[in-house]
């Protein structure tokens, strides 16, 4: 018998259509920044796994899983991914959910532009990633992509240049649009001196992109000319000069060091005083720390160059040494403000007290580079990549996680498990020395950089062994936070607006926030808007509307 | 455990990490590397007193701050003189650094009249050293054989630092030194090996697929072995000796190297090469000298083709083997020299 009873036609599009449109076309703030955490986070397991591979090979000495053809291509991806698609994107995407509401705002200043510069994201991390289906592979040039090396490879160097030039215009548009927002869009009472840390680090590293991003985007279009349009620019034969290339790369690539770690430094500083129940001890002193290192960032990349022979060595050792003394400052205020606090060790307070602890061995590391007769010793040795990788992993992955734990309950309207945070938590910080302290050792043995194999009689071996074991116990944590995630995500929106008794003003409203982000703003009379409402008794504490 | 215990245990902890670093920094087997260990010495005081300082600091504030009960904790928004003492701090130790630093870059770039001059030249993957001096040369064979150089001890070598192609670097772990190799741009450097042994080195700056394989061996000898391995090395004709088997030969590159080191033809004959390369992006081609020493100093070059890179064959059609009187010549791979060379015969 068949059954005629006819259908009713839905009346609304299909919810599950109009939602995927919705993702696709919004343009509200806090959106765009899920879409960046989210895009960022999916690199992050694509580099991630390839930094397992290059563990994996590097665990003993001989060929066992990757060529050094692959090798190559895996560690040039590797640091393009975590840099330009997963560090500086995730900072990226904090910033777009948080400086708004931090500064009182209903949305970017230009919200299309916003997406746009969202969307570029993805097309250029496919791009640089579709190398290793392309003939002759991915790129294997390195992040650094030396000429004349870069001249000679294959169409994997021009997805890898295509791509990176659509990620640089991405965060020129998106920094541009930082700048604005701040400038322009804060709340009545909100003076520049009241912002939140976070903002002034998200405004001191767009003024860094708007300032150093358009050199390696004329560079990248540089070297795409030498390659294709016959020009010379990076040829010595022809008259150009392969060190052009590193001036132009290292103006721009050490001043993105600061865009990968000055963001980090910001959530830090929001969180170390939210769970110490005291404020920041000294706020001018970060802001002036930040802008002053803005500014010394671009009079030091030929610390990257002593060993060309080719710098004036005494000026970038000292300018470089002299960088460390705001970040010296920014430790000390960091333990200041801890001092006599009331600390509540959340999962957020533990990654920023990890971030305080393990970045400062990235910085000390760096100390050792700055004397040129020093660098000539470990400079393109695996210390560098200790070095390194204490500031990055150590400084600003630890510094991103505390980020999520921190604002995981405003985003989602759920708490992450403390249970499943604090295995992570540790899991991560023991993986990390484990993986990467040894490299130090490596390094001063004189185990270079970048090498797909090694002679087993070079008393190597052992550090070896135990970084690739580290670098596993890192994948485990990681694997402990996925899960975290996806459980709480599955779980009702419980958390309340203000669950760690928050100072800045993303905490003023409700978990997660309204389309238009506030009903009402209260008062802002300081650097700590919610704290002062506490104070006053107009936000019950723990309130969950 | 009691407070004091605790700060026992810091304090233990760092000076255990600072041993374990220095434990494993380089002595230095050269006057220079001994200047650079002592520097390292010196940050490393001065890190593990900062590193010390700092964590130490945290730990106790995580143990002695943890919140205990509800009352507010004071409300401290720092001064402008704590600001001052934080910047002073490193300030000061920088004005410690800075000095020590710059006194050892002086003794490390001190160039001394040499005794051994040396032309290091680099390139996709092998290295080659041209004893000035001596009028010898050594090299190695792209994976298969690292090129093994040796200096008198306690004498100065001056290096001239070339490479033939992309950036590399000369890197002898135990000298605790590397420089640069950049096309277009040679490095000079001086160093004097003051400890009589064997040093494992290679190229630390990536330079492509077999960057991970461009090592070599450096031999610090007593002067009398030194002159005993310059006569052994002594300037000879490369290669052994060949039948002509028809006037069409086809040679392969693979890794930088010919497949063959000899080539024979018959006298009065044009030849028809064939080469193919395999190194996928390097360049290679095929030039015939009269002599090595003509190569190396450049003149006299009978024929050359033009350089391109692999993976690909090209032919020629080589006329001027047809005015060659029978004989023994060189030929080599213009780009990479000595290190991809052999014996020319014409019968």
């Amino acid at each position: 018998m068949a059954v005629t009873e006819a259908r009713p036609k839905p009346i609304a599009p299909e919810p599950y259509r109009r939602r995927v449109l919705e993702w696709l076309t919004t343009t509200d703030h806090k959106k765009i920044g899920i879409l960046y955490l989210v895009n960022s986070f999916s690199f992050f397991v694509i580099a991630g796994v390839m930094a397992l591979l290059m563990r994996s090979e590097l665990a003993q000495p001989g060929t066992q899983f990757l060529s050094a053809r692959a090798y190559n291509q895996v560690f040039t991806e590797h640091g393009t991914l975590m840099i330009f698609l997963f560090i500086f994107p995730t900072l990226a995407g904090f910033g777009n959910y948080f400086v708004p509401l931090q500064i009182g705002a209903l949305d970017m200043a230009f919200p299309r532009v916003n997406a746009l510069s969202f969307w570029l994201l993805p097309v250029g991390g496919l791009t640089i990633v579709s190398g290793f289906v392309a003939k002759g592979g991915a790129a294997a040039g390195g992040w650094t992509s030396f000429a004349p090396l870069s001249e000679q490879l294959g169409t994997g160097e021009d997805l890898w240049i295509a791509g990176l030039l659509l990620v640089g215009a991405a965060s020129i548009l998106g920094a541009i649009n930082f700048i604005v927002t701040i400038l322009r869009m804060r709340a009545p009472g909100m003076s520049m001196m009241r912002m939140p840390i976070f903002c002034w680090s998200t405004l001191a590293t767009s003024l860094l992109v708007v300032l150093a991003t358009p050199v390696i985007t004329a560079g990248l279009i540089m070297l795409f000319a030498d390659r294709h349009l016959g020009t010379t620019f990076f040829s010595a034969a022809k008259g150009g000069s392969p060190l052009y290339w590193q001036h132009v790369f290292w103006f721009f690539g050490h001043p993105e060091v600061y865009m990968l770690i000055l963001a980090a430094w910001g959530i830090v500083s929001e969180i170390l005083p939210v769970f110490s129940g005291k404020p920041l001890f000294g706020y001018r002193g970060v802001v002036l720390a930040f802008l002053l290192i803005t500014a010394l960032s671009f009079s030091v990349w030929a610390h990257h160059m002593f060993a060309t022979g080719a710098v004036e060595l005494p000026f970038f050792s000292i300018t470089t040494e002299m960088i460390s003394i705001p970040t010296g400052v920014l430790f000390f205020i960091w333990l200041a403000t801890l001092w006599k606090g009331k600390l509540r060790f959340e999962v957020p307070m533990l990654f920023a007290l990890g971030f305080v602890a393990m970045f400062l061995i990235g910085g000390i590391d760096g100390v050792w580079m700055a004397a040129p007769a020093m660098d000539f010793a470990i400079h393109d040795t695996y210390w560098v990549v200790a070095h390194f990788h204490y500031v990055l992993f150590g400084g600003t992955v630890f510094g991103i996680m505390a980020g999520i734990y921190y604002w995981f309950p405003k985003i989602t309207g759920r708490m992450l498990s403390r249970r499943l945070g604090l295995w992570h938590f540790w899991l991560q910080l023991v993986g990390f020395n484990l993986t990467f302290f040894p490299m130090h050792m490596l390094g001063l043995q004189g185990m270079p950089r970048r090498i797909a194999d090694y002679a087993p009689d070079r008393g190597w071996n052992t550090m070896n062994l135990l970084s690739t074991i580290g670098a596993f116990v890192i994948g485990l944590s990681m694997l402990i936070f996925a899960v975290n995630v996806i459980l709480t995500l599955r779980k009702p929106r419980t958390a309340p607006a203000d669950p760690w008794s928050g100072n800045t003003l993303e905490w003023a409203t409700t978990s997660p926030p309204p389309p238009h982000n506030f009903d009402r703003l209260p008062v802002i009379g300081s650097a700590r808007p919610v704290y002062d409402a506490r104070l006053a008794g107009t936000v019950a504490e723990g309130d969950g509307t | 455990m009691g407070r004091r215990g605790r700060w026992r245990l810091f304090a233990g902890a760092g000076a255990a990490a600072a041993l374990f670093l220095s434990a494993c920094a380089r002595q230095g087997a050269t006057v220079q590397g001994e200047e650079i260990h002592r520097l390292y010495g010196i940050i490393q005081g001065l890190a593990a007193f900062v590193f010390v300082l700092v964590e130490a600091l945290l730990i106790w504030s995580i143990i002695r701050f943890r919140k205990r009960d509800e009352a507010p904790p004071p409300q401290v928004f720092g001064s402008n003189r704590a600001l001052v003492g934080f910047f002073a701090f490193g300030a000061v130790i920088v004005a410690v650094l800075f000095p020590f630093g710059e006194q050892t870059l002086s003794h490390v770039q001190r160039q001394e009249p040499p005794l051994v001059n040396l032309r290091v030249e680099a390139f996709q993957w092998e290295w080659t050293a041209y004893y000035l001096n001596e009028g010898i040369f050594t090299t190695g064979r792209t994976l298969k054989q690292p090129m093994v150089m040796e200096l008198p001890v306690d004498e100065p070598a001056h290096i001239m630092l070339v490479s033939r192609d992309v950036m590399h670097e000369f890197f002898v772990p135990d000298f605790l030194f590397m420089r640069n190799a950049i096309p277009g741009h040679p490095n000079t450097f001086t160093f004097t090996p003051n400890k009589i042994g064997t040093y494992q080195a290679q190229c630390a700056e990536y330079c492509g697929l077999w960057h991970s394989r461009m090592t070599f061996v450096v031999k610090v000898v007593s002067p009398t072995d030194y002159a005993a391995w310059v006569k052994d090395k002594t300037l000879h004709a490369i290669g052994g000796n060949c039948s002509p088997n028809g006037a069409s030969v086809h040679l392969t590159a693979k890794n930088t190297t010919w497949s063959t080191n000899c080539i024979a033809i018959p006298a009065g004959q044009r030849l028809s090469l064939t080469v193919t390369n395999l190194d996928d992006g390097v360049d290679h081609n095929f030039g015939i000298w009269p002599s090595i020493q003509d190569a190396i100093a450049k003149k006299g070059q009978l024929y050359q083709t033009g350089r391109f890179p692999g993976v690909a064959t090209r032919s020629f059609d080589v006329t001027a083997t047809t005015t060659l009187k029978p004989g023994r010549y060189y030929f080599q791979c213009d780009v990479h020299g000595v290190a991809m060379a052999g014996a020319f015969i014409v019968k």
